[in-house]
């Protein structure tokens, strides 16, 4: 089996694990086993395949936007595959979150896995430490944006149904509020050492190129929300508001800017 | 009678002036001035200053008088932080420099730049004093063509008065009394001349053609031979290709090659060591050089910031963690 065949193996472990915690949801069963030990399996798959490509390539998956959005499905199904685990009361939030995995995951398989060349500013230990805290802001958003999702849902019939064993809203709102403050330092971190990486590289730690612009408007609004909270003691579902933005910009952040920006910073996070 | 008043004003402008709701106004108003300076080219990120310095205002008024601050020592730290890192871009902006410059391979660093942007208080002396030679460089290059890797050899005279010599690449900068100067790919071909004035002395320089392969097309530049009241198109002409786009290859001179000068309807094509008369001396074309584009810059509060930023992350999850390790992950909301 080839990497690309082992992927696709995973990406279907994914789907049918994912498939099954939203049938869970809307028909109120709980193969919470089933789904979580393959979601596992998918990762491990998935590890191999991204392991086997490095192993040939001789570089990670952080060039073109196949392996950008390989290895960002990777971290985002492992993100929400350790909330799944650690935090069951929250489960049914796969109803939201998965959908936005497949998402990516049918973008993947429309996009050329081509292999891309190294520039040499890559060759830096500050690649690995600024993807690697990158990942860990927008899994940790993404377990957010699933908080938000029922949050906002709620008021909705269906809503109503699919997750009334759900915690309360105030609690969805704090476990969110959490997710943020975490995502907030890691985005934090990720600027940094986004910085020390481009003053090592490019000899500026800043130069507004397209990708830091918008890392940095993501960073603003994660800062907008964490501050509205406090000033005006946000309702939950003004506080899912808030985090489905500071989403919508990062996932434009990490999979769009690289589409349009020109400059040598690709954003291949 | 007046004084409590007097106080009771100033006191309340102490707390408009530390609203939590102005600070939102100036954190919407810095993602506005962001956005705008992504979408519109005439907005200077200077103009970040404004909202920037509202948010320094309304942050040291807060510091002074919110006691969220005091029962929340992290917190505090975190926000002093965040304010010496704008003060400190502040005093940056005043401070840095930031430059182009050209040598051709022999060439010396006189302290001359292209291009310099530098803040209000640099001292431009000190870049002036500085002195190194380009000895030569290589850069890889992958197929695209792609530019893989730059090494430059040079020689650093600096006040010891023992030149030594040294590699930079686009990673490793050359550091001289703060000023980092890289070698770029903004780099290019550079026919020597030796002019000689009608009953004058010789003068050898160079002329850098504009940068290659980006302007592969445009391998001419006109100038004007010191003393001379002409300008002198010059041209560099070969067949050769220097960067395939299909292969692995190095920059490099090409090895034939013939420089075309011009000068009103006249026209002549030099190979090495041949001469032409023209109006007021004598040219000799003696041959071919590289040229290697540098960038220079120096900003002194670059290790600050980053202590800056260092202290305001750790404070800022020193402080999450305080707050969130008294309630477990999946207990009860408060
Ligand atoms: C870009 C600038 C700023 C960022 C990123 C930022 C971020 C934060 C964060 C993350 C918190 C913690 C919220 C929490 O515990 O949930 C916070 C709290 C706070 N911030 Fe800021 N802040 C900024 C600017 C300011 C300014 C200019 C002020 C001035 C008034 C300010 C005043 C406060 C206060 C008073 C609190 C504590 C509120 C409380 O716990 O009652 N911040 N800020």
């Amino acid at each position: 089996m080839n990497e690309l065949n082992i992927l696709w193996a995973a990406l279907v472990a994914y789907v049918v694990a994912g498939s099954a915690a939203i049938f869970a949801v809307v028909w109120r069963r709980r193969p919470d086993r089933f789904v979580l030990g393959l979601m596992v399996l998918g990762l491990l798959l998935h590890t191999a395949s991204i392991g086997m490509r490095w192993e040939r390539l001789g570089h990670g998956p952080y060039l073109t936007m196949f392996e950008i959005l390989s290895s960002n499905i990777w971290s985002l199904m492992l993100a929400f595959t350790l909330a799944y685990w650690r935090l069951p009361a929250i489960r049914a939030t796969s109803a939201v979150v998965m959908p936005i995995l497949f998402v990516m995951m049918g973008w993947i398989m429309m996009t050329s896995s081509a292999d891309g060349f190294l520039p040499s500013s890559y060759h830096t230990v500050w690649l690995f430490i600024h993807i690697g805290f990158g990942k860990v802001f927008l899994g940790a958003t993404l377990v957010a944006v699933g908080l938000a999702g029922v949050i906002l849902s709620r008021p909705t019939a269906r809503g109503q149904r699919w997750f009334e064993r759900l915690p309360a809203n105030d609690r969805l709102d704090d476990l969110a509020y959490r997710c943020m403050a975490l995502g907030f330092i890691f985005e934090s971190l990720m600027l940094v050492a986004g910085a020390i990486w481009a003053q090592d590289a490019w000899g500026r730690y800043w130069a507004w190129d397209p990708l830091e612009t918008w890392a940095f408007l993501t960073w603003l609004t994660l800062a907008i929300a964490l501050h509205a909270r406090i000033t005006f003691r946000l309702s939950p579902r003004a506080g899912a508001l808030l985090v489905l933005c500071v989403f919508v910009l990062a996932f434009l952040t990490f999979f769009g800017v690289p589409f349009v920006s020109m400059s040598a910073h690709k954003g291949a996070v | 009678m007046q004084r409590p008043s007097l106080i009771r004003f100033s006191g309340g402008m102490l707390s408009a002036l530390a609203s939590l709701k102005v600070t939102l106004i100036a954190l919407v108003l810095l993602f506005a001035g962001v956005v705008a300076l992504y979408f519109d080219e005439r907005f200077h990120s200077d103009y970040l200053a404004f909202p920037l310095g509202a948010l320094a205002l309304n942050l040291l008024a807060a510091i002074v008088s919110n006691g969220a601050f005091r029962k929340q020592l992290w917190l505090m730290v975190f926000h002093l932080a965040l304010l010496t890192l704008v003060s400190l871009l502040a005093v940056s902006r005043l401070s840095y420099l930031r430059g182009t410059l050209e040598l051709s391979d022999g060439g010396e660093f006189t302290g001359a730049l292209v291009e310099q942007r530098a803040g209000l208080l640099h001292p431009l002396e000190k870049l002036q004093a500085l002195r190194f030679a380009n000895l030569g460089f290589h850069i890889d290059y992958v197929p695209g063509p792609l530019p893989h890797g730059i090494r430059n050899l040079i020689e650093v005279r600096d006040g010891s008065g023992i030149p030594r010599q040294m590699e930079i690449t686009d990673q490793q900068p050359l550091l001289l009394a703060g000023y980092r100067f890289y070698p770029t790919t903004n780099k290019g071909f550079a026919p020597t001349f030796d002019w000689r004035p009608t009953g004058g002395q010789s003068i050898t320089g160079t002329v850098n053609l504009p940068s290659y392969p980006v302007h592969e097309h445009g391998q001419a530049r006109e100038w004007t031979p010191p003393g001379a009241s002409f300008k002198l198109w010059t041209q560099l002409q070969f067949d050769e290709v220097i960067v395939p786009a299909d292969r692995p290859s190095q920059f490099h001179l090409p090895q034939k090659h013939i420089i075309v000068l011009r000068l009103g309807e006249q026209r002549w094509e030099l190979t090495p060591g041949q001469s032409v008369d023209l109006p007021g001396g004598r040219i000799t074309y003696q041959g071919l050089r590289g040229w290697m584009g540098y960038e220079v810059f120096y900003d002194w509060t670059i290790p600050w910031l980053l202590a800056a930023c260092l202290l305001a992350v750790g404070a800022m999850g020193m402080h999450f963690w305080s707050k969130f390790s008294a309630r477990p992950w999946n207990g009860e909301a408060a």
